[in-house]
């Protein structure tokens, strides 16, 4: 389901340059999707020898860059049922294949739990609550959507991340409609036991990175991409996000959530850029999902 | 004991108004010459259940072949949205469409409860979604060594199960490959089954990775040669994309939908 831009709370500032004082930065001029697609590709990092299970194509980018550089034990497929021996450009054919994983096997492994899916989400509130089942009231809803698919499994066995391709009030919900994946409050409603594989990792969106590592579990700035202010983010969210406030006053080094510098995305290095734009993504998919 | 008849026999002698018939098939191997001999034959009051619906339950269902559906996601694969499913539920056209959503696994794991002939699946998934509360088909359940609290689905025996295969053998063995997804346990957890085939063979090579259904499993077998298109049959056809994306437009309004299934679907015989 995609978004319109007609609810979007605040004109687009244009694309991202690098910020001046920015350490890691790469070359001047990456487009605004390839700062999501670095982003995504974080949020697989450290993550070792699993199934990044990808869905959107920021995101699809983002598991095959994460493992052809700092996560090299990543396993990405082909889109479908082949693991790949190497990441292959997006919609390329597989080539040689590292192994099968037919659809019968993927539910076994969601059920394992060696898995960091990253999926979209139509809904989602504070607590990461996420609904892809129907907007409206379910009985007859005013919209349906595609169905819960993997969610109730995804998000109750495996760490899971969202990627949101357009941030805005029509998604970030101050309740959704229909849980169809479960957020932290919903989880710690139901227990240790239950919940103890629930770990909702981060939302990566066009304009910029959050968790839910607030005190009480709620959804938390990491960061925002070069470009965007923090007024826009609030504007394009149906609740209060915990560290989003306008920064006190510019003291010491930024961490997430506490105040002060507002933290900033990493810019993409040169080799990703070159990975991204030569290897994984010479067609310029990735622009037609971000905007610039 | 499996037969080998022609396809809207076949149809004809296991689908009945009311059954629960369940199509499976993931992306490839999607049972389309079966499903239009059902529309064809106009039955009513379906119970479909698949996991993934896609565009032969869009047809069934713009049809008004379906009571109601089961599933765990239904759209156009890479394209979008099912307009007639959500014709149906939203504006109840042609007919009130009612729904049971499961997870992806809930469903695999009630065919294979139903196949194993055990009464329920069991599963980590749903708790803390809203999903327990909108149908009676998904119930807690405590685990009796560990005390965990979990979550139970019934198992699904459909009154007929439809898949399509590469091949069967003329004594109604079946044998298929590529990307496989609950063909068998579909058809094991059925009373009656359909298997549709791209050919029939006098001996099945043995293949690493392939599926085997035995012709005991199975009612009837069906030659029906592209009967997986627009989706594919590995080592058969290739993946009609393009028509996949025109199904966005024929499906959008109903007139143009219903012209599209006069010309394509209702005006043709079977193949054989």
């Amino acid at each position: 389901m995609s978004t319109t831009g007609a609810d979007r709370g605040a004109t687009r500032a244009g694309t991202a340059r690098t910020g001046a004082g920015d350490s890691d930065a790469g070359p001047a001029g990456a487009t605004r999707a390839e700062i999501c697609v670095v982003a995504c590709a974080e949020a697989w990092r450290g993550d070792g020898e699993i199934l990044a299970a990808a869905m959107g194509t920021c995101s699809i980018l983002g598991a095959r860059l994460a493992r052809l550089t700092f996560e090299p034990g990543l396993l990405t497929t082909d889109g479908g049922a082949l693991l790949t021996a190497e990441p292959v450009p997006i919609g390329a054919p597989a080539g040689p294949a590292e192994g099968w994983m037919p659809f019968r096997d993927h539910l076994w492994l969601v059920q394992n739990g060696r898995r960091h899916v990253m999926m979209g989400a139509s809904q989602i509130d504070r607590y990461g609550n996420t609904n892809i089942s129907a907007i409206g009231a379910w009985e007859r809803p005013a919209s349906q959507l595609l169905g819960v698919r993997g969610a109730p499994g995804n998000t109750i066995c495996n760490p899971t991340s969202y990627w949101i391709p357009r941030h805005s009030t029509r998604v970030f919900v101050p309740e959704v409609d229909t849980a169809s994946g479960v957020g932290t409050d919903r989880a710690a409603r139901l227990g240790p036991r239950a919940s103890r594989f629930h770990d909702l990792r981060r939302v990566v969106t066009d304009l910029g990175v959050f968790d839910f590592r607030a005190p009480d579990g709620s959804m938390r700035l990491v960061s925002l991409h070069p470009g965007v202010d923090a007024g826009e983010v609030a504007a394009a969210t149906g609740f209060a996000i915990h560290g989003l406030a306008e920064p006190a006053e510019p003291a010491g080094p930024a961490e997430p959530g506490t105040g002060g510098e507002v933290p900033r995305t990493r810019m993409p290095t040169g080799e990703e850029l070159r990975l991204i734009r030569e290897v994984l993504d010479p067609g310029g998919l990735r622009d037609r999902e971000v905007r610039a | 004991m499996a037969t080998v008849v022609p396809l809207a026999e076949a149809v004809g002698n296991l689908v009945h108004d009311g059954d629960s018939v369940a199509m499976e098939g993931f992306t490839h191997l999607i049972p389309y010459a079966a499903g239009h001999e059902i529309i064809r034959q106009g039955h009513r009051g379906l119970t479909l259940i698949r996991m993934t619906p896609d565009l032969i339950y869009d047809q069934l269902i713009g049809m008004g072949c379906a009571r109601r559906l089961v599933f765990s996601w239904g759209g156009n694969p890479g394209v979008g949205s099912l307009h007639r499913f959500r014709d149906a539920v939203q504006n109840h056209w042609p007919a009130p469409l009612e729904i049971e959503e499961h997870s992806h696994a809930g469903i695999a794991n009630a065919y294979v409860a139903g196949a194993s002939g055990l009464p329920f699946a069991v599963l980590r998934g749903y708790r803390g979604t809203d999903l327990p509360s909108r149908t009676p088909n998904i119930r807690p359940i405590t685990c009796p060594f560990t005390g965990e609290e979990l979550t139970a689905v019934p198992a699904i025996n459909p009154d007929v199960a439809i898949v399509h295969a590469q091949r069967a053998d003329r004594r109604g063995n079946v044998q298929l490959w590529g990307i496989t997804g609950v063909q068998k346990e579909a058809v094991l957890a059925a009373r009656r089954s359909l298997v549709t085939v791209e050919e029939i063979v006098e001996e099945l090579e043995p293949r690493p990775g392939a599926v085997v259904l035995p012709e005991w499993a199975i009612t009837h077998v069906s030659e029906a040669p592209l009967g997986s298109h627009p989706s594919y049959s590995a080592g058969y056809t290739v993946r009609d994309n393009d028509f996949y994306q025109a199904w966005d437009g024929i499906a959008r309004d109903r007139d143009t939908f219903l012209a599209w299934m006069d010309e394509n679907v209702l005006d043709r015989k079977a193949a054989r």
